[in-house]
């Protein structure tokens, strides 16, 4: 459990909030590099950590990030013209370049200069990736780029989907870091999703249903190690990564893709759950793009122009009762990702953790909050660098290892789990 | 289903959330392996707790069972009084070790095979995991592994606290 105010002060993410300046600490997907395809396209809509903003990509190449509300008298940009770098309101012609400066007061005289006088709050917008990141801090406090091995490694070895998710970011990310619900909730799926079927890995997984865990602090965030009994004197390990604040990376199955997520704020009860899948040395075949797009393995399947899932709570996620007493489905929704997405988002938009019971196995989530907790008060106190905004601490691996039954995974799989270039990920 | 009289979660419907507890206080056991842990665990029983116990097993750190061993011989309450191993797990929802990284912890796999024998869950941490050495970690780790169904490698002193409160201990 967390006691109210704890409570408040990890879901509370908007301007002035303590999580809030945690989260503006870091570089942030904001949206899709597809969803700005082309100079002067249609500007698009974003809410971040709750912030209405507008994205667009100029005529030069140029991406903003800017206020979506125009200076003048109120209106949406993104009502607004891109046109000749700088995206104009239709309503009385108020034009604004990438940095939200105003070019252009068409009532003024030129020379008067109010449009110097002029500009709407902005962050920088860059790409990498296939991702666009904002950092929504102070502009002199701005971190290196990110540097998370599915950012950095060629677009064919790489698939990123985002879906909405309608709840507060905090249960959502703390679903990434509980492991002991893939028994039940997913359990049935890892024979058949074609981006996890087929590993040896998944063998051990269903042999033995009562992993034990190990939960290790990292410089970064954290280590989850599950670890299930394997042949002879051996364990077989899954070994999740959590970065802070919001970052998760699943253990590898077989030679498919490594994939994870980010979960951002979009508003307090409202949060961006991005999705990406690489490999470290080979591009992703046509069928596993193909998969992924279908929704299959982490991926969702949205509504057509959307991010809105498919399945979603106006539909009672498209559940299959029939499939859940056959038991063909353990919890009747379809898919990794909307069956984490539908238990998640029935917490309510902000669960109440005073009425939680926890136990031992949720040392995981005891241990992420109990890290974002101290490092809000390092920030808050001291002004100290959280965890995570280092590029050295988003260059990891998760991995899926058997080793020996007296190693310690944390020095066992160590190289295991550094992002080393060219290297294939370790995987059973 | 029309039937219903509430669909799925908005801000709106946790209005109607009932206020009522939802559990009664659980039974957690702390003993501390070492004298370094038991330093820590008697500070951290200063603080008032819904139903948490605090012992100490730190007399047993570095002495293995000999002949003529008995389990009521080594733990103790915090007061230096003798408890009986069997009878405080009987008792026990959880029972929670701390041993600090670097420390010989034998009594773990005592209180390991009393829990076991009870089909109490038990929860290893081992406390100083950044300031300890591989080799000092791996040889308490080797010791609490085999009978911890959660094993956690804290940095800070302070994580056990915050674990305490989060179980409702």
């Amino acid at each position: 459990m967390l006691r109210k105010e704890q409570n408040d002060l990890l879901t509370q993410t908007g301007p002035g909030t303590p999580c809030g300046k945690l989260f503006r600490s870091y570089w942030l997907p904001a949206l899709l590099a597809e969803e700005l395809p082309e100079n002067d396209c249609p500007p698009v809509r974003v809410k971040l950590l709750s912030e209405r903003l507008l994205a667009f990509r100029d005529s030069g190449g140029r991406l903003g990030l800017i206020d979506e509300f125009c200076a003048h008298r109120g209106v949406s940009l993104w009502f607004g013209r891109n046109e000749e770098n700088g995206l104009r309101c239709p309503y009385h012609g108020w034009k604004y370049d990438v940095t939200g400066q105003c070019i252009e007061v068409p009532s003024e005289p030129e020379e008067s200069g109010y449009c110097g006088k002029i500009k709407l709050k902005s962050y920088p917008l860059v790409e990498r990736g296939g991702v666009l990141w904002t950092h929504m801090g102070a502009k002199d406090e701005v971190p290196p780029l990110p540097e998370w091995e599915f950012a950095v490694v060629a677009d064919r070895q790489r698939f990123v989907s985002k879906r909405l998710q309608e709840s507060n970011w905090l249960q959502a990310m703390e679903g990434g870091i509980d492991s002991s619900h893939v028994s039940f909730l997913h359990r049935g799926d890892l024979n058949s999703d074609p981006l996890f079927k087929g590993a040896k890995g998944n063998q051990y997984n269903l042999a033995d249903s009562c992993p034990v865990f190990e939960v290790v602090e990292s410089a970064g965030g954290l280590f989850i190690g599950a670890r299930r009994n394997a042949e002879d004197d051996r364990y077989y390990w899954r070994i999740t990564q959590w970065v802070m604040p919001s970052f998760t990376m699943i253990p590898p199955r077989g030679n498919h893709s490594v994939h994870g997520h980010f979960w951002i704020p979009i508003d307090d009860e409202n949060c961006w759950t991005w999705s990406f899948d690489y490999h470290p040395i080979r591009n992703l075949t046509d069928a596993e793009v193909a998969a992924m797009r279908d929704g299959k393995g982490i991926h969702v399947k949205c509504a057509p122009d959307t991010f809105r899932p498919l399945a979603n709570k106006d539909n009672d996620y498209l559940i299959d009762r029939a499939a859940q007493k056959a038991g063909r489905s353990y919890s009747g929704v379809e898919g990794f990702g909307m069956q984490d997405a539908s238990i998640q988002e029935s917490m309510g938009p902000i669960v109440d953790r005073t009425k939680e019971n926890l136990v031992s196995t949720d040392n995981g989530i005891i241990m992420a909050r109990h890290r974002l907790l101290r490092s809000i008060k390092a920030l808050m106190d001291k002004g100290e660098r959280p965890p995570g905004v280092d590029p050295a601490h988003q260059r990891v691996r998760s991995a899926a290892v058997v080793l020996p039954r007296d190693q310690a995974f944390k020095d066992a799989a160590r190289d295991a789990l550094m992002a080393r270039p060219g290297v294939a990920p370790a995987s059973v | 289903m029309l039937s219903e009289s509430a669909r799925m979660s908005t801000a709106a419907e946790a209005r109607f959330r009932i206020d009522a507890p939802n559990s009664r206080p659980r039974h957690v056991k702390v003993i501390a392996l070492d004298p370094a842990s038991e330093a820590l665990v008697k500070h951290l029983a200063e603080r008032r707790w819904n139903s948490a116990s605090f012992f100490t097993a730190s007399a047993f750190a570095g002495a293995p069972p000999g002949r003529g061993f008995s389990m009521q011989g080594w733990l103790s309450d915090l007061a230096g009084r003798t408890k009986d191993l069997i009878d405080e797990v009987n008792g026990a929802d959880l029972v929670v070790m701390v041993a600090t990284a670097g420390e010989s912890v034998q009594a773990a796999a005592l209180i390991g095979e009393a829990c076991s024998l009870k089909r109490v869950n038990t929860t290893g941490l081992i406390l100083g995991g950044a300031s300890a050495t591989d080799e000092m970690l791996s040889k308490t780790l080797s010791q609490l592994r085999p009978w911890s169904l959660m094993l956690v490698i804290a940095n800070g002193e302070d994580y056990i606290e915050d674990m305490l409160i989060a179980l409702r201990a």
